[in-house]
Order: structure tokens, then C-alpha cells, then sequence
């Protein structure tokens, strides 16, 4: 479509004259103008920057200036000649012109050249006045223009077209015309704004155009006045040109028309089928990933497109297809792959999403799928089942990974960040809808995928309800809300069923392992230590989890510290302890866990990596509690050690259980000043102190109490058992501790004594000296009738300790010695005869 | 542990020159060691004031020769100085504290220092060092171990050393290496000489001691009959097992050296022996034979550790045995006579 017309006077008095009754053709044209407005300083903006372009275009107008005039002389000979010079000119040129289409001021000189030719040809009196020369150039040019002009058909009927249908512009005036170039120039600038919000618009914004026009009219009459000042701003080319010449057409700058003006056009008239709305959605798509291709606009195109297909009942076909296009546009809207998507953005994606699930749940005979071609695929006839290409699990695993990304760029203490995590019940829904959509119709992998996706949305949150109906409470004070919550399947159920399917169907390793940390997390977070764990020890992970990647080696981490917290719960502390163990050595628990990153200098990681890191970050909602993990750790590792290092005091090569728990001992013992603990290291440090005494019962106090409860304790589900059994363990081995420490100053012990002291059953007491008999700790034998305990003081004392390290130490020595010594019995053999040389 | 520059070479100069000047220049060695009470008494002073744990105090003394006896007649500690004040000037102090002493007519020759130790660890390289630099200033000149821990058990210990002439020539080469040692055939045995010691008063003083002991009450406390011994006993395995640690280190060390050793000796006889093949191989096809290389030069020996603080951490290890020997004998006798007195009493 002509562009130069759009804008120029002409219609400019055509809607001046028909600006009342809106005819769809008027509605067309001005329809059009924003769009071309928008374009138009796009051009301007550009032609800074492209030099190039400028210098062609510069030199075609120059040539095209030059032709005019001989035109006006009537000098044939001149104008064949610079005709000539221009096509080679173009010919030079058509690299930018490919880019940028057909300069307007070009097809405009053609059309004019040849109508001019023909008025000559015609007038016979003319030409026979004519020199000869110029009669020859004359028929040349005609007969050259004519066969040239094939060429360009299309762009100067469409020219011509607009040119019949106003009547005012065949007079040329040519002043008016400048003043009407200048004038585009400086309305494009004054309905910038408009024309960027209109840009995009197809269906609606007829009235928007309407008011443009009246605006444009508007704006025309009033600024007529001022434009022969405004002429003088102009460049001033213009105005010398203008001026000297009076040729103001070749200064009109052409304008190129963009992909996406088209299918705007379809909608002047053209009758709207599926194959019109198709040709619209490739074009609009050509433009995707382009450089200067506005994004946003093109999401409102598609959506625009959507709602003219839906109007006119195009089949569920190509709505699938434009729905495809826009929520991958809508993901494309950030290029770059770090940066998250803005939740408004996201939203109106989950919505894009959940219509495409609704279209695709209402019509049972549309196939979608990544590996239907293009060409293969079927939008339109609708008696047979649509094939759309498309992967709709692709998009909604995007869609959770975006989601993913907008949490983790969210502050988590902020409001938002709840409002965000609202939505996180919009996207299990989905999830769940698709998993039944793709149960139905998609293959293995796709259903083990999607599968994968429900399980990482279960198995970091814990079964209330399910929690709740195990401890009978179901039924007696529940709400109305309450009791239809818990009509849903526990989610151990739906854990295993999905998890079993995945074990079975899998192909790609990862997400099997995936699925198996997944489920020892949940079970472990339900206290299901021993399914946990026999999974966990089944699955063989810890051999080769190395060997995963650090996503995957994240999740692992936390399910093994997730299986720690389990085992302390069950009151099974060395588990705990072993299984916290190689999280908490390394010091980097936030590291491994993905919870954060540790402030490090810049030469062990550079912007680049730590992109990268920040990007594997566990959102906060699934974050495990630190300082629980901690405590749990140095609470297992306490009750492991002290007793440990109180029976191997004197042990030359006692070997550290925790070496961080020693630190924090040495840490407290640092301290030269030592107040009431504070924090809950100060906590565990001094219980410690006070287990090594044997003094349960300021251990308990200080382990189990106000501020611990509120940092640590209560975030169990079950605090009161946990608890409980804190306090049992604490009792057991504060005796254990104290036999050790102080069975040197006993010669006997009543049982009783002890079941007092550490207020424990007497089986229970009995239980544990048997037991450190048994394994040789203690030496002691129990005497039953009186129930004491005597002590056999075999223990060597501290000096006979000693000397029995230094009896080890030298027997090294004598074997070391005794290697030096084969050695010189060889060649070398002498210094060690020295002794019986110097005696004789 | 610091250890002064002690031998003063200003003093040192013309002390040599009286030396060659006078009578002779000190054929016989040191025979005996003559104390005055006085130095006793300054010296456990010095110790009891500046001396706490395993502080070590120093101090420098004085005297003279008679014949084959050094007599020490004097002595003045040596201050505590910590790394802080480093105008300090240790010379200049000897310097004053002598000139200050001759002034008030006591004897000023310098003839050795003394040192505290601390359960019986006092061979180090440090006291060998300086040492060495005394016997090599001062000929005659000794050094007095102050045991101070021993001599609260009840019993006096104060002991004088001196460098054997074989050590005081190693030192002289600073030759430390294995074969060097070798060749001088020294052992930790005989690296340090003991001198005896003889505590003499003047008549008037022993006068005086008679005296007192008459009209002094019995001291309660024996402290030469506790029978207490692990504690002490303890502290000595401890350090006994820490040098023992350090020998075993250095044994480690020899061990490789000498695997090294002979693993290149190995290589550099395979390599002569290739190259006489090649030669007579030459000489058989008539070509001249191989030019010669340094074959020093390709088979750099390793490094040798030095071998001279093995033997003294042998030395000190022998020492602190003989230490408790002495100690658990004495215990035991104790023992016994507890048990007896024991047995008689019920």
C-alpha cells in the first residue's frame, strides 16, 4: 500500500471531505495512519544511524530531482539520460531497498515519468516541435519506462489507485505537497505517543482512529498557517530545493512497509477465513526474534488475532495455535534468560495457559504435539481432528520455571512475596489439569515429565491433614473448609503413585532420581524414617550423586539433611548425626543447600558463576531452617561426643566424632568472659559443659527451654515427642558421661543412686551399664542381689596411660631406626658401627 | 628461650691477651669447678624472683682460673628482656655490670653463664650455640644447669657442662652433615662433658652455718620424703614423648635421604656402566670413545638434613631418662622405706 498517499495531502482532503459519513474505505486510510506514523519515525530515528541508506537514497533523489526538472524543459535527451543514472543508481541501491522496500519517491517519479511520457506521446503538435534528438530520447525513455515499470506494477497501480480516487491531487501542487512532507514529519512527532498505543491495534480501535483523524484534521488546519514557517526548519535541502526548484516530491522520505502492517490490512474488507487469520500469524511470527520488533505490540497483535478468530468462529484449531504463539511470546518478552518475568506478565500467561487446558479438555479431537510439522499440521477443517504443533508440557514447565524465577527474585519478607506465592495453588491446578490431560493422551516421557513437576510441587510441604487424621483428631472440631480439604488423597498417596510410575516408566535417568530424592524427602519430612531411608540406601545415590548435576546435587543435599532432621526426630541420633554430618563439616550449608550464596571474593567466582549460582537457589518457601539444621546437628553431635570423649580422656589417638562441634567448644572456651548463653550455639555449648559434669538436669535446661523452644524446637510437627525424647537422651548418656568420668573415685555404686540421680527407671539404668559393660567401656561387674555396681579399677592411671603411649611411640621409633639401618647395611653401611669402633 | 650474645668480644680480646700474656694458655682443661656459696645463692635467688614455670633465667658469671680448677666466685643475673624493647642493649649492660663490679674490687673475668631448666630439657641447639661461642672466646669457660624443680624436691641440683673438644671442632667446620659426624665419630654420649662441681664457703660463713643450724628449729615439711610421684613422673614422659616425636621425625627424614641416596647411586652406576659398554663398543668399531661429563653435575646428590639436631635431641633424650631414672630409683627407695617404717608402726 502506497504510503506516500496515506499521509500525503491527498488524503489529507479526502477525510477532510469525508470525515463525516465513515465509509470502510475512509476507515482503512485511517485506520492505516498510526501505524504508518509509527513507521515513519521509526525511519527517522533510523536514518542517523544508517548512513548508508542515506547516502542511496540521497543520490536517488538528487537523480530524481534532475529529471524533474528536464521534465519541466521538456529536455528529452536529459531525461533519458538521467533515467539512465538512476537505474543504475537503484540498481547500486538494492541492498537497502531489499531491506527496506521501494522508496515511495521512487515509484512515485515512475508513475509520474510515464504518465508524463504518455501526455507527450499523445500531444502530436509537440513533438513536432521537438528537435531530433529529443524525439529519439522520447521514444526511447517511453519504451524503456514501459518495460521497467512491469517491474514495480503492483506499487504504482496502488499509487495510481489513490491518486484516481482523490480528486484534489491531480492538480500537483506542489507547494502544498512539501508542505504536507514537512508537515508528516512534524505530526509523526506530535502523535508519537498515540501512534505507539494504536500501533498495535486491529479490531478496536476504529474509534481510536476516528478521534486520530479528527486530531490530524485538526491539528492541519491550525498548524496550516504556521507551515510556511515551519517549511524554513526543515532540513535545508528542503528549503533550497523548495525554493530554487519548487520540487518538493523528492524529498519524501519513503516509507518502508513493515511486516506488520499487513495483516492489519486484511481486516479492511477482506473476507476472514482461517487461511487469511493463518498467512496474519505467520507474518506477525516472522517478525519474532527480529531486531527492531517491539514485543509487547506483538503480544497485543496476537491477542487482537485470537479475538478476531474467535469472533468469527474460526475453529478451536487455530485458536490453539494463536494461544500456543502468544504465551511463547510472552515468554520470549525477556530476552534475557536470567531476568524473571514480571508477575503481571506471568499471570496473564497462567491465564493464556489455563484457557489453551480448557480449549483442549472441551475438544477431544485436537492433536498437539512438537513433532507435527508445519505443513502437516491442520487449523482449519474441522471434520477432522486439528493437529496443532505445539508442546504444551514445554510451556507450562516454562511457565513453572518462570515462576520459580519471580520467587527467587521476590524479597521474602515482603508482601509480595505472599501474594506471589498465592499463585503457587494456580500452578499445582494446572499442573494437575495438564498431568490429567496428558494421562489421557500424552506418551510416557511426557507423563513421567509432568509427573515430576506435580512431585516437586508436593514433597517440600507437609500433609497437615494427613498428619492431623493420624492422630485421630479427624471429624470432632473441624470446619466445613476443614473437612472438604481432607476429602483430597494424602499426599503419600499421590507421592507414591506418581513416584512408583516413574520408577517404572522412566527412561532419563534424571528424573528418576529426581522423583527418588523427592519421595525420601516427603517420607522423611512425614517421619517415615525407615521408608526413607531404605529408599534412600536402595537407590544407591550417595555413591554416585557426584556425578549430577548441581541442581539435582541441591536437592540431594536436602534430602539428606531432611533425612537427618527425620532421624533426630525418631531419636535416632546417629543417623541424624551421620547424615548432617557433610552438610554441616564443610561449613557451606547455605551453599549446598541452595539457600543462598556465601560472601566469597571475586576471584573465586565471577559475575558471570554467580549468575549462574543465583539462578540454582531454592525459592524461600522450600527453604530448610538453618539454625535448626545446626542445632539439630550440634545437639546429635553432643550427645554422641561427651560421653565419647569422656571415656577415651587419656586416649593418645581419640579420634574427633564432630569436628564442628569441637570448634564451637573451643570457640566457648575462648571467651574470657562467659555470661548466660544467648544464641543457640551458646546453648548447645553450655548443656555440653554440663553433660561432661554428668549434670543432667542443667544439660536439659539449657537445651530445652524458652529461647530454644521459640528458635528451634517448635518448628518440628511433632515438638512434645521430639522433646520427650531429648530429655530421655540427655538423662542416658549424662549417666554414661558420668560413669565414665567418675568411675575411678567409685569402688561400688548403688543402682538405685543412679535411677535417682538421673531420674531414670531402674531396668533402664541396668540397661545402660550392662550395655557399656558388655561392650567393654565400663570395667565394672553388677552385683544383683544388692544392685550396685562394682568398679574393678583395671583402667591404667594417667601415668600408666602415658606410658604406654610412649612405649608405642618408641617401638616406632626402633622400626624406623631399624629401616635406616637395612639401608646401610649395604653399601652404606658404617655409622652405626661407629659405637663399637670407639670402644675398642 | 633467648639466649644472649654472652661472650663478650671486647672482653673476650683482651681477655686472650692477658691469657697469652700470662702463665699458660690453659693446657690442662678444667678439671673442677669450685662455687661460692654466694653464686648458689644468687643463682637460686634469680630464679625463685624471675623464674616461674618453664621460663628459663640467664645470667652471666664470673671468676677466675687456679691451675686446673675454675673457681667461680661471682656471678650477676641477666635480665628478662621481652621482644618489645628493642633499645635494650645486652653488651652495653654486661659492659656496665662488670665495670660497676670491678669498681667495688670482685672478681670481672667472665667465665661462662648459667641457666635454669625445667625438668632437666636444657640441650637445645641454642645452648650449643652459645656455648660454643664461649669455649671458643673463653677457653675455660662453663655453663651451670640450675635444676630448680629438683632442688625443691629436697636436693640441690646444679650441674656444669662443657663442649668436648671433638663437638667444639665439629662446631668450628660447621660441618653437621651425616658424613661429617661420621667422620668425627661423635655420638650424643659425648657431646657434653660434665665437670664436677665443688661448693666452697669461706671458713667465716661455715662458722656462721654451724651456728645457725644449732639454734634453727627441725624444718615439718620433708620435702625429701614425698612420696607423691605421678605428677612429676607425668611431665617428664611428656616431654621425654614429645622429643621422641621429634627423633622420630628426624629419623623419617634421614630415611628418605638415604633411600634417595641410594636409589641415584644406584642410577649413577647404571649409567657409568652403560657408558663403559658403549665405549669399548666404540673402541671395537675403532670411533673414539665418548667424551666425558660431569657426572657430579648430572647426579646432584640430594640435600642432606643436618644431622646435629638429631643428636641433641638424643642427648636431651638420654638426659631426661637419666632423670627419671634417678628419680624413680630414688622413689623407689622411698617406697621401701615407707613400707618398712609402715610395717613397723602396725
Amino acid at each position: 500500500m502506497s504510503r506516500f498517499f496515506a499521509t500525503g495531502s491527498d488524503s489529507e482532503s479526502e477525510e477532510s471531505s469525508s470525515a463525516d459519513e465513515i465509509t470502510p474505505k475512509a476507515t482503512g486510510t485511517t485506520f492505516n495512519k498510526p501505524a504508518l506514523l509509527l513507521s515513519d519515525d521509526e525511519e527517522d530515528t533510523k536514518r542517523v544511524v544508517r548512513s548508508a541508506k542515506d547516502k542511496r537514497f540521497e543520490e536517488l533523489t538528487n537523480i530524481i530531482k534532475t529529471i524533474r526538472n528536464a521534465m519541466k524543459i521538456r529536455d528529452m535527451s536529459k531525461c533519458l539520460e538521467e533515467f539512465e543514472q538512476l537505474y543504475r543508481a537503484f540498481l547500486k541501491s538494492k541492498t537497502i531497498v531489499d531491506k527496506e522496500g521501494v522508496p515511495q519517491f521512487y515509484i512515485r517519479l515512475l508513475a509520474d515519468l510515464e504518465d508524463y511520457l504518455n501526455q507527450l506521446w499523445e500531444d502530436k503538435e509537440g513533438k513536432k516541435k521537438m528537435n531530433k534528438n529529443n524525439a529519439k530520447a522520447l521514444s526511447t525513455l517511453r519504451q524503456k519506462i514501459r518495460k521497467y515499470n512491469k517491474d514495480f506494477e503492483t506499487e504504482i497501480a496502488s499509487y495510481k489507485e489513490v491518486l484516481n480516487s482523490s480528486t484534489n491531487v491531480i492538480s500537483l501542487c506542489r507547494c502544498q505537497d512539501e508542505e504536507s512532507e514537512s508537515d508528516d514529519d512534524e505530526d509523526s512527532e506530535d502523535w508519537g505517543s498515540d501512534s505507539v498505543d494504536s500501533g498495535g491495534e486491529s479490531e478496536d480501535n476504529e474509534g481510536a482512529a476516528a478521534s486520530l483523524a479528527v486530531v490530524f484534521l485538526k491539528k492541519y488546519k491550525d498548524g496550516r498557517r504556521k507551515r510556511h514557517k515551519k517549511i524554513e526548519q526543515v532540513e535545508e535541502e528542503v528549503d533550497e530545493d523548495g525554493e530554487a526548484e519548487e520540487g518538493g516530491w523528492e524529498k519524501v522520505k519513503g516509507g518502508v512497509p513493515l511486516v506488520k502492517e499487513k495483516p492489519k490490512m486484511f481486516a479492511k474488507g477482506t473476507e476472514i477465513n482461517s487461511a487469511v487469520v493463518i498467512k496474519k500469524l505467520t507474518e506477525i511470527l516472522q517478525a519474532r526474534g527480529k531486531k527492531g520488533t517491539d514485543r509487547a505490540a506483538q503480544i497485543e497483535l496476537l491477542h487482537a488475532l485470537s479475538g478476531i478468530s474467535n469472533e468469527n468462529n474460526l475453529g478451536q484449531g487455530i485458536l490453539v495455535k494463536i494461544k500456543f504463539n502468544i504465551i511463547a511470546s510472552l515468554y520470549d518478552y525477556n530476552t534475557n534468560l536470567a531476568a524473571f518475568m514480571k508477575p503481571e506478565m506471568w499471570k496473564k500467561c497462567l491465564e493464556c495457559i489455563d484457557e489453551l487446558l480448557d480449549i483442549l479438555f472441551e475438544n477431544n479431537n485436537i492433536f498437539i504435539g512438537e513433532n507435527i510439522a508445519e505443513d502437516s499440521e491442520n487449523l482449519a477443517i474441522s471434520d477432522q481432528p486439528f493437529r496443532v504443533r505445539g508442546c504444551i508440557l514445554t510451556l507450562v514447565e516454562r511457565m513453572d520455571e518462570e515462576f520459580t524465577k519471580i520467587m527467587q527474585n521476590t524479597d521474602p519478607h515482603s508482601q509480595e512475596y505472599v501474594d506471589n506465592l498465592k499463585d503457587e495453588g494456580r500452578v499445582c491446578g494446572i499442573i494437575d489439569r495438564l498431568l490429567q490431560y496428558l494421562e489421557s493422551k500424552g506418551s510416557t516421557e511426557e507423563v513421567c515429565r509432568i509427573y515430576l513437576r506435580r512431585i516437586m510441587h508436593t514433597y517440600y510441604k507437609f500433609d497437615y491433614k494427613a498428619h492431623r487424621r493420624s492422630l485421630g483428631l479427624q471429624g470432632e472440631t473441624k470446619s466445613e473448609q476443614d473437612q472438604e480439604e481432607s476429602e483430597g488423597e494424602d499426599s503419600a498417596i499421590i507421592m507414591d503413585r506418581l513416584c512408583k510410575f516413574i520408577y517404572a516408566k522412566d527412561r532419563t535417568d534424571r528424573i528418576r532420581t529426581c522423583a527418588i530424592l523427592c519421595h525420601i524427602y516427603h517420607h522423611a519430612l512425614h517421619s517415615r524414617w525407615y521408608q526413607a531411608r531404605d529408599l534412600m540406601l536402595m537407590s544407591h545415590l550417595q555413591d554416585n550423586i557426584q556425578h549430577a548435576d548441581p541442581p539435582v546435587q541441591i536437592l540431594y543435599n536436602r534430602t539428606m539433611v531432611q533425612l537427618g532432621i527425620c532421624a533426630f526426630r525418631q531419636g535416632m541420633i546417629k543417623d541424624a548425626h551421620n547424615a548432617l554430618l557433610d552438610i554441616q563439616s564443610s561449613g557451606r550449608a547455605k551453599e549446598l543447600l541452595g539457600q543462598g550464596l556465601l560472601m566469597r571474593n571475586m576471584q573465586e567466582r565471577n559475575a558471570e558463576q554467580e549468575k549462574i549460582e543465583k539462578r540454582r537457589q531454592v525459592p524461600f518457601h522450600m527453604h530448610i531452617n538453618l539454625e535448626l539444621l545446626e542445632c539439630v546437628y550440634l545437639v546429635s553431635a553432643m550427645l554422641l561426643e561427651i560421653p565419647y570423649m569422656a571415656a577415651h580422656e587419656f586416649d593418645a589417638r581419640r579420634r574427633m566424632i564432630s569436628k564442628q562441634f569441637h570448634h564451637q567448644l573451643r570457640v566457648g572456651e575462648r571467651q574470657p568472659l562467659l555470661g548466660p548463653p544467648e544464641s543457640m550455639r551458646e546453648h548447645v555449648v553450655a548443656a555440653s559443659k554440663a553433660m561432661k559434669m554428668g549434670d543432667w538436669r542443667t544439660c536439659h535446661s539449657f537445651i530445652i527451654n524458652e529461647k530454644m523452644n521459640s528458635k528451634v524446637w517448635d518448628l518440628f510437627p511433632e515438638t512434645q515427642c521430639v522433646r520427650e525424647m531429648l530429655v530421655r537422651k540427655i538423662q542416658e548418656e549424662s549417666l554414661r558421661t558420668y560413669l565414665f568420668t567418675y568411675s575411678s573415685v567409685y569402688d561400688s555404686i548403688s543402682m538405685e543412686t543412679l535411677s535417682e540421680m538421673f531420674e531414670l527407671e531402674l531396668p533402664t539404668v541396668h540397661s545402660i551399664i550392662s550395655k557399656m559393660i558388655i561392650n567393654e567401656e565400663l570395667m565394672a561387674s553388677l552385683d544383683q542381689p544388692t544392685q550396685t555396681v562394682v568398679m574393678h579399677r583395671t583402667e591404667p592411671t594417667s601415668l600408666q596411660n602415658m606410658a604406654l603411649q610412649l612405649a608405642e611411640k618408641l617401638g616406632g621409633l626402633v622400626e624406623n631406626n631399624e629401616r635406616v639401618f637395612d639401608l646401610k647395611q649395604g653399601v652404606y653401611g658404617g655409622y652405626f658401627n661407629r659405637g663399637t669402633r670407639t670402644r675398642p | 628461650m633467648c639466649f644472649g650474645p654472652f661472650p663478650l668480644h671486647q672482653t673476650m680480646a683482651s681477655r686472650k691477651e692477658s691469657a697469652a700474656s700470662g702463665s699458660s694458655p690453659l693446657e690442662t682443661p678444667v678439671k673442677q669447678i669450685q662455687i661460692d656459696g654466694l653464686v648458689v645463692l644468687k643463682i637460686i635467688k634469680h630464679y625463685q624472683e624471675e623464674g616461674q614455670g618453664s621460663e628459663v633465667v640467664q645470667g652471666v658469671l664470673l671468676g677466675l682460673v687456679v691451675e686446673d680448677s675454675l673457681e667461680i666466685t661471682n656471678c650477676f643475673p641477666f635480665p628478662q628482656h621481652t621482644e618489645d624493647d628493642v633499645d635494650f642493649d645486652e653488651v652495653q649492660y654486661q659492659m656496665e655490670m662488670m665495670r660497676s663490679l670491678r669498681h667495688v674490687n670482685i672478681d670481672h673475668l667472665h667465665v661462662g653463664w648459667y641457666q635454669s631448666t625445667h625438668y632437666g630439657s636444657f640441650v637445645s641447639r641454642a645452648l650449643l650455640d652459645s656455648q660454643f661461642s664461649y669455649q671458643h672466646a673463653i677457653e675455660e669457660s662453663v655453663v651451670l644447669i640450675y635444676d630448680p624443680i629438683k632442688t625443691a624436691q629436697g636436693s640441690l641440683c646444679l650441674k656444669a657442662y662443657r663442649l668436648t673438644p671433638k663437638l667444639m671442632e665439629i662446631c668450628k667446620e660447621k660441618d653437621f652433615s651425616p658424613e661429617g659426624l661420621k667422620k668425627a665419630c661423635i655420638g650424643f654420649e659425648i657431646m657434653f662433658e660434665e665437670v664436677p662441681i665443688v661448693i666452697k664457703n669461706s671458713h667465716l660463713i661455715n662458722v656462721l652455718l654451724l651456728d645457725l643450724q644449732e639454734k634453727s628449729t627441725v624444718a615439718d615439711k620433708h620435702e625429701l620424703l614425698n612420696l607423691s610421684s605421678s605428677n612429676h613422673l607425668e611431665k617428664s614422659l611428656q616431654l621425654l614423648m614429645d622429643r621422641v616425636d621429634d627423633m622420630n621425625q628426624d629419623i623419617g627424614k634421614y630415611n628418605t635421604y638415604c633411600r634417595n641416596l641410594s636409589k641415584q647411586q644406584q642410577q649413577k652406576q647404571q649409567y657409568l656402566q652403560r657408558r663403559q659398554q658403549e665405549n669399548t663398543q666404540r673402541q671395537s668399531r675403532g670411533e673414539p670413545p665418548l667424551p666425558e661429563e660431569d657426572i657430579s653435575k648430572m647426579f646432584k646428590p640430594p640435600q642432606a638434613p643436618p644431622r646435629m639436631d638429631t643428636l641433641l635431641i638424643a642427648g636431651q633424650v638420654n638426659n631426661y631418662c637419666q632423670n627419671i631414672k634417678e628419680f624413680t630409683s630414688q622413689n623407689l627407695g622411698k617406697l621401701f622405706m615407707a613400707e618398712a617404717l609402715q610395717g613397723h608402726s602396725s
